[in-house]
This record gives C-alpha cells, structure tokens and sequence, in this order.
C-alpha cells in the first residue's frame, strides 16, 4: 500500500487547484466557487476563447496549458471523472469573446456530454460554441468500440497549435476546422510496465508480472486489450512508431512532430531514452522530425509508463508549434 | 379549467413523489446495467427543484417557472450525465411553455419535448434502439406531436405518458449500445433503461398531477376560470 498525500478524496482536486492557483498567480485567476482557472494575460488578437477540462489525474494536463497562447480556461473534474457541465458553462462564459468559444475535447462519453450540455446553455444564452473533439489513441481504434479512439497525448499538441491559431485571429468557423484537421493528423499509443496507484485503496489498479507489460493502455489506468513479453525500448519504440506511421499512412518524405510523454512515474533519465530511440526509428524510415516534445505532460497519476504521439506536420503547424507560449507546464 | 402555473407546479410535485416512490427500483435497474447512481441522481435533482419551487406554490399566471425551476436544479445541481439530460429537457419545456404565455397549449408540449429531445440527442449522440431515456422520450415526442394542437394538454400529456411506457417495455428487449450500459453486453437483456423509466414516470406525474388539482377545481374562483 502506497496511499497518496491528500486530505480527502473530494478535497484533493480544489486543494490541488488553489494551490496551482497560488503557485502562478502571475499567470491564471481562480474561480473557487465554480472550480476553474482562467488565463490572466491573453492575446488581444484572438476572437474566440479556448476552453478545455477533464478528469484530474492527467496533470499538468488541462491548467497547467493556460496562459499566454494556449488555453483561456480549463475545468478539472474529480480524478478521472468528466467535469460538470456548469463549471464548462461557467467557464466558457466567463473568457467567450467576440466570436464565441472553442471547446477542445478529449474523446470520453462523460466529457462529450458534459461539454455538450454547457455548448447548448452556451447557446441558449446566445454565445457561439464548438467543439474539437480529440481522438488519438491507436489502441482504441475498434469495430468493436463505438465511442471511438480516446483522446489522449495528442492533447497537449492541439492546445498548443490551436492556441497560437487563435492568437493570429482566426474566427471560430476556420479555427474548428483547423483543430479538426489537426486531430486528424494525430495518433498516440501508449505503454506500461506497472498501474497507476488507485487513489481509494492505495493498490495498483491491476498487477502485472515483472516480465510482462501493457500494450496500449489508456490515461485512467484502462489496462490494454493485450498483455506482450517486456522488451528492450529500441525494440518496443520500433513497433509504436511502425503502428502510428501505418495508421498515418506516413511514408518516406514525411514530416512529424513527436512527442515522448511520460504516464506519471518514469524517469527522465528514461524518457529521453525512449526519444531517442524513438527519433532514430523515425530518421531510419525517412521521416523528419520536425520537432520534439518531451516530459510528463498527459499523465495517469502515477503510471509507469509512456506514450508516443505523432502530428503529421507542414511549414504552418511547426511555425504555430513554435509561437512563444507562457503556461505554468508549457516546456519549451 | 385552465392549465396553467398551478398544474405544472403540481405536475413537478408529483414527479418528485414517484420519483421517490420508486428510487429503490430505479436503483437496482441501474445496478443491474449501469453504475447504480441514476435514483440517487433523479432524486437529488428533484430535491433541489423542490427546494427552488418554493411554498407556497407557484401561482397560476406563470406555467414556465415550474419548469424552469426544475431546469436549473439538474443543470446545475446534479452530478453524472443522466440528470443534466433531464435538465435539457425541463429547460426546452420551460421556453415552450413561456412562450404560450398563462396557458399551456400541446403545441408549447409537443415543441417543448421535441426540443429536448433533439438537446439530448445532439449531447448524447443516442439513436432509439440505443436502450437509453430516447426510447421513452421519442415516442413520448410522437404521441405529443399526433394530438390536436387545440386539444386538452392533458389529455395529450396521458398518451404521451402511455407511448413512453411501452417505449420502457421495449428497451428491455434491447442490447445497450450507449451510456454504460454498453459495456455489460447482453448481461443488461430484459432489463429495461433506468432513464427511459424516468421519463415515462415525468409523463405519468403530469396525469396524476390533474387529479391533485381537484381541491383547487372546488374552489368557486377556480370553477369559475
């Protein structure tokens, strides 16, 4: 047993967010009766505001992207759980702007539906709203799963992308499209050598034996539909990014904005590792990477294990890629 | 008899007192295919819509507020998905029915119901024959629509209350394909849907709700309205 540092399970999250709210209060204002974080310093060009949200446990994922040239708000919901759709609502009201607001939306029934009914209140009141929904993760990709791809890694891609899109103007219409386009461009798939700790019993969420690992876990701990041999990183890596490039239908010439993404609990000393191995794959089948991203930015509270995720990239996405962001978590 | 603010006053009533009448077996419905939260959720949003609809009632010029209560405290006060649904639904009824004005017409009703249930589908992404609230309310939606639009609301208001009912009898013939019912396959089969019961219990309430308006009906003002 390994139980986490906290008061109680329902204080943990709005303790965790004053506390976020505390340690950059140069950068986002909290609204503590509704459960938010708003960006403090925004661009005066962008048009519509970005709002994102989902279950706590993903950290820095979704507050630590708002800020200058990413999000304008971001509703955490308890651990792993969709946030309620008046926090959405408030928030989105509160940082709408002139052309209404984008919600950005990782592919979950909970946060469709909860994201969903704040864009029909939204609409109601008469501020225009719509919605990028975010479905990366290749491990989810079934005949037999209706709800479709997860949105996982990618996520942080698109706020940042998308973000600097904003920030040159765009109206909502174009930037929905864009963010459309961009998920479309985008798949993860991701790894682990152990669970998360589960937050209620202080157990690993499943046991896995020490030679064996996890292909294509999800970020609540969701174990994969199959269980491999443990294998070396240069090995393992080759597999991921072959099955991200064939999904992508990547070939020779392409270009790519990787990112290496650690699940909670993996060194850095192993990330770069696996990046390195990663981008050796990439350059071995002709791809360019563009760019890399690299750290714990879509976590599964304290998972050991990582993902990868690619965005199929030209001259526009890597010149948005690069725009200055401040964001408490933004690493580049 | 006019079917006004005091009907839907009592119409929210009623649905709180077989709401609660019934909670244990919504309950086990919702075990029984879902996470067992929908009873709990139902009756925390018509607690807090009892709570916002106040005593003493509502008067009779105002059809709307009821239902606007009721909106606010799923939409607001209600965790889970299932109730904010049912919020979407109270919040289209409530601008139906303040767009009637002092009198509730079954055009306000037909267009109030079809509105939400266009709201739900659009969040919910739910076809009927998905085995969720849609096969009760889209039949519900259809008997609302079928009626005289200068008919009696109520008489309105108990088709669509009996086309909910056999909506119910047929989601437990369904395999779930959305809500978390899905994920228990055919373990659900002759189950029907926790929600699609909820919804087939807010058009019966509307029913009964005419019989709670008989001591108001004795009263010589009320008669002669």
């Amino acid at each position: 047993m390994a139980l986490y540092f906290g008061n109680t399970s329902d204080s943990l999250v709005a303790d965790a967010l004053a506390g976020f709210a505390r340690a950059h209060a140069d950068l986002v204002a909290h609204d503590v009766e509704q459960g938010f974080v708003r960006a403090l310093h925004t661009s005066p060009a962008r048009r519509v505001g970005l709002v994102s949200g989902g279950g706590s446990g993903h950290e820095p994922l979704h507050t630590g992207f708002v800020g200058l040239g990413m999000l304008d708000a971001a509703c955490p919901g308890r651990v792993f759980a969709s946030p309620h759709n008046r926090q959405v609502f408030t928030a989105s009201r509160a940082v709408a702007r002139e052309d209404g607001v984008l919600h950005l939306v990782k592919n979950y029934t909970g946060d469709r539906i909860n994201f969903g009914i704040a864009a029909e209140r939204l609409v109601h009141e008469g501020i225009a709203c719509s919605r990028v929904l975010i479905d990366d993760d290749l491990a989810s990709e079934s005949e037999e799963i209706a709800a479709g791809r997860r949105g996982t890694g990618a996520t942080v891609l698109v706020e940042k992308v998308l973000g600097a899109a904003a920030d040159t103007g765009l109206g909502l219409r174009d930037l929905t499209d864009l963010g459309t386009d961009l998920v479309s461009r985008c798949r993860s798939l991701a790894v682990a050598s152990a669970a998360h700790t589960a937050p209620t019993t202080g157990l690993p969420a499943f046991e896995l034996p020490f030679d064996r690992m996890e292909y294509g876990v999800g970020i609540h701990g969701e174990r994969a539909d199959h269980t491999v041999p443990r294998r070396p990183v240069r090995e393992l890596v080759g597999e991921m990014a072959g099955a991200l490039e064939r999904s992508l239908g990547l070939g020779k010439g392409a270009s790519v904005i990787l990112l290496v993404n650690g699940l909670g609990s993996l060194t850095r000393l192993e990330l770069y590792g696996v990046l390195e191995d990663a981008a050796r794959v990439l350059d071995a089948r002709g791809i360019t990477t563009e760019r890399v991203l690299v750290g714990d930015l879509v976590t599964a509270l304290d998972m050991r294990g990582f993902s990868l995720s690619l965005m199929v990239s030209d001259a526009e996405t890597v010149k948005l890629f690069d725009a200055p962001a401040r964001t408490a978590a933004w690493p580049r | 008899m006019y079917v006004d603010g005091m009907f839907t006053d009592g119409w929210m009533r009623r649905f709180a007192a077989s709401v609660s009448a019934t909670e244990t077996e919504l309950t086990a419905l919702d075990q029984a295919a879902g996470d067992g939260d929908f009873g709990t959720n139902l009756t925390a949003g018509l607690d807090a819509t009892l709570r916002f609809l106040g005593d003493p009632p509502t008067g009779p010029s105002d059809p709307a507020a009821p239902l606007r209560a009721a909106a606010t405290a799923f939409l607001d006060e209600v965790g889970g998905t299932s109730g904010p649904l049912f919020g979407l639904l109270f919040h289209e009824l409530a601008v139906a029915a303040a767009d009637a004005g002092a009198e509730l017409t079954v055009s306000a009703l037909a267009a109030g119901a079809g509105g939400g249930l266009s709201a739900i589908r659009r969040v919910g992404e739910a076809a009927p024959g998905d085995k969720t609230l849609v096969d009760a309310l889209a039949p519900a939606c259809g008997a609302l629509r079928s009626c005289d639009r200068k008919g009696d609301p109520r008489v309105a208001l108990a088709r669509a209350a009996l086309a909910s009912w056999e909506g119910v009898r047929n989601t437990a013939g369904l395999r779930a394909r959305r809500g978390r019912a899905s994920y228990v396959g055919e373990r659900a089969s002759g189950v029907p849907d926790p929600g699609a019961v909820g919804i087939a219990l807010l058009f019966s309430s509307s029913a009964e709700s005419v019989t709670s308006l008989a001591p108001h009906l004795a009263e010589p003002t009320a008669v002669a309205r």
